[in-house]
């Protein structure tokens, strides 16, 4: 049915990403994403590629819990590839009656999908590789405007407390009978139980802000946590960084490295 | 409805992060303004995550599905909060799920985020001029299904317009991207336009505030 946002399940297993300093790898692989991302030269992006990919096992997660995230995503990404070949105008490699498929449409398209395919796999030796919390306590050292870490925490604890509420819906529903469609009779009472979600989990959230507030909430918030920056850290964001630019210092100079 | 990485242009990922957070500054701004921004925090984030988990159900539609999108009718019921509540949600999304992308999290807000704002006038316009004011719920309804169907379509054409900015190339997907949205539109219309009649109903205070009525 729905699964709980787990991408820290693998969080406490042991490997140089695992031990990269969250301040640290949050900022260069960032740095890293927009880079690739921004890149326009083929060869360039598919170095960024294989360096995502290496990057990735360096982080030893799961083979299968990579594949699991990254099937989702592909939904989003290979219509690309399937479309803009067709559409796109240029020169033809070949057609098939009114059907042209274009090699600049190829081109963007196989661009487009290495691209994004090198984000997402970068968000794993980010994200996936320390505990949630501590990643948004990091982007709290970081400085990032407190009202926004403490949303993204409290809805991160709370996603998972309404997976279950209305996982119980959902089953309470169907045990009586009802099946999710696109039937008017269907959409109704979908649109009614959300209504009554939406009412029991407001009267939560007036719960939730008196019952900090009785114990001295007053909207800020501190962490006890300590970082702590060693040389090792700061070599490896220097070296992701570094290379980061690189690529589009090679890029801008026009030098086929390859 | 999220663009991936690596298909817009660095102008259009630029904008999209400027105007995301211009308006995200108006909304804090605008809850310290009413007093409520201690309040804001707890109560926006508890909003958000149900509308996070409501969003992650799919809909069997004929051989695909669907799911929510409830664009409108997050924008009906927080008004300008709904901004930062967009934004919290695809961020988490993206590193989450690995849905929509990183670098394009500002322009994906703007896509989703202005569509609700105006479904939130259009919805608080139609209550106030009255036209079918014979019973409440059904007012609602009505305006709710106008307001939800027209935030998603303006999604669609807010994104098709930021694929068709980054560059001409992509024109054939963005067409494709609209016209696979209308089946969506009149889901969501049925949808929304239900939930805020029985909100109306039941619960006519969560409807356009997030707890700043009572001072």
């Amino acid at each position: 049915m729905i699964e709980y946002p787990e991408i820290d399940r693998y969080a406490s297993l042991d490997s140089p990403m695992h031990r990269f300093d969250p301040r640290a790898k949050v900022i260069a692989f960032l740095f890293l994403i927009f880079s690739i991302v921004l890149l326009n030269d083929l060869k360039l992006v598919l170095i960024g590629f294989i360096v995502s990919i290496l990057f990735l096992i360096a982080s030893k997660l799961p083979f299968h819990f990579v594949i699991q995230h990254l099937k989702g995503v592909s939904l989003f990404i290979l219509p690309f590839l399937v479309i803009m070949p067709f559409t796109v105008k240029g020169n033809e490699i070949f057609s098939f009656y009114a059907i042209k498929v274009t090699y600049e449409g190829l081109r963007y398209g196989i661009l487009v999908v290495l691209k994004a395919f090198s984000a997402v796999m970068l968000i794993f030796p980010m994200i996936a590789t320390t505990k949630f919390e501590t990643t948004l306590k990091a982007l709290d050292k970081l400085k990032v405007p407190n009202i926004l870490v403490q949303m993204l925490m409290f809805t991160y604890r709370y996603l998972f407390v309404f997976v279950n509420v209305f996982q119980r819906l959902l089953i309470a529903m169907e045990s009586r009978g009802f099946k999710l469609g696109t039937s008017s009779y269907a959409l109704r009472t979908i649109g009614n139980a959300l209504g009554m979600l939406f009412v029991r989990s407001y009267e939560r959230a007036e719960r939730v802000y008196l019952a900090m507030r009785s114990r001295g909430y007053a909207g800020s918030q501190k962490t006890l946590v300590g970082f702590k920056m060693c040389t090792k850290d700061y070599v490896l964001a220097v070296f992701i960084i570094a290379f980061a630019v690189c690529l589009h210092i090679v890029c801008y100079a026009g030098v086929g490295v390859v | 409805m999220h663009i991936s990485d690596g298909v817009l242009s660095a102008p259009v990922l630029a904008a999209g992060w400027i105007i995301t957070a211009i308006f995200i500054a108006l909304a804090i701004w605008w809850s310290k303004k009413k007093g409520i921004e201690v309040e804001m925090i707890p109560k926006l984030s508890v909003m958000t995550a149900v509308f996070f988990v409501v969003c992650l159900v799919h809909i069997p539609i004929g051989p695909t599905c669907v799911h929510f999108m409830l664009d409108g009718l997050l924008g009906i019921m927080l008004g300008i909060l709904s901004y930062p509540a967009f934004f919290i949600g695809l961020v988490l999304q993206a590193f989450l799920f690995q849905f929509g992308g990183v670098t394009t999290i500002g322009i994906n807000t703007v896509n989703v985020g202005i569509p609700a704002l105006i479904a939130y006038v259009i919805f608080q316009r139609g209550m106030k001029s009255e036209l079918l004011s014979s019973r409440r719920g059904f007012s609602a309804g009505v305006f709710g299904a106008i307001a939800g169907g027209v935030a998603v379509l303006l999604v669609a054409v807010f994104t098709a317009g930021a694929l068709i900015a980054s560059g001409e190339q992509f024109t054939g997907v963005a067409v494709a991207l609209v016209v696979t949205h209308i089946p969506v539109m009149i889901i969501e219309a049925a949808v929304v336009g239900s939930v805020v009649a029985f909100l109306a109903r039941v619960k006519p205070e969560l409807i356009g505030n997030l707890g700043g009525d009572k001072k």
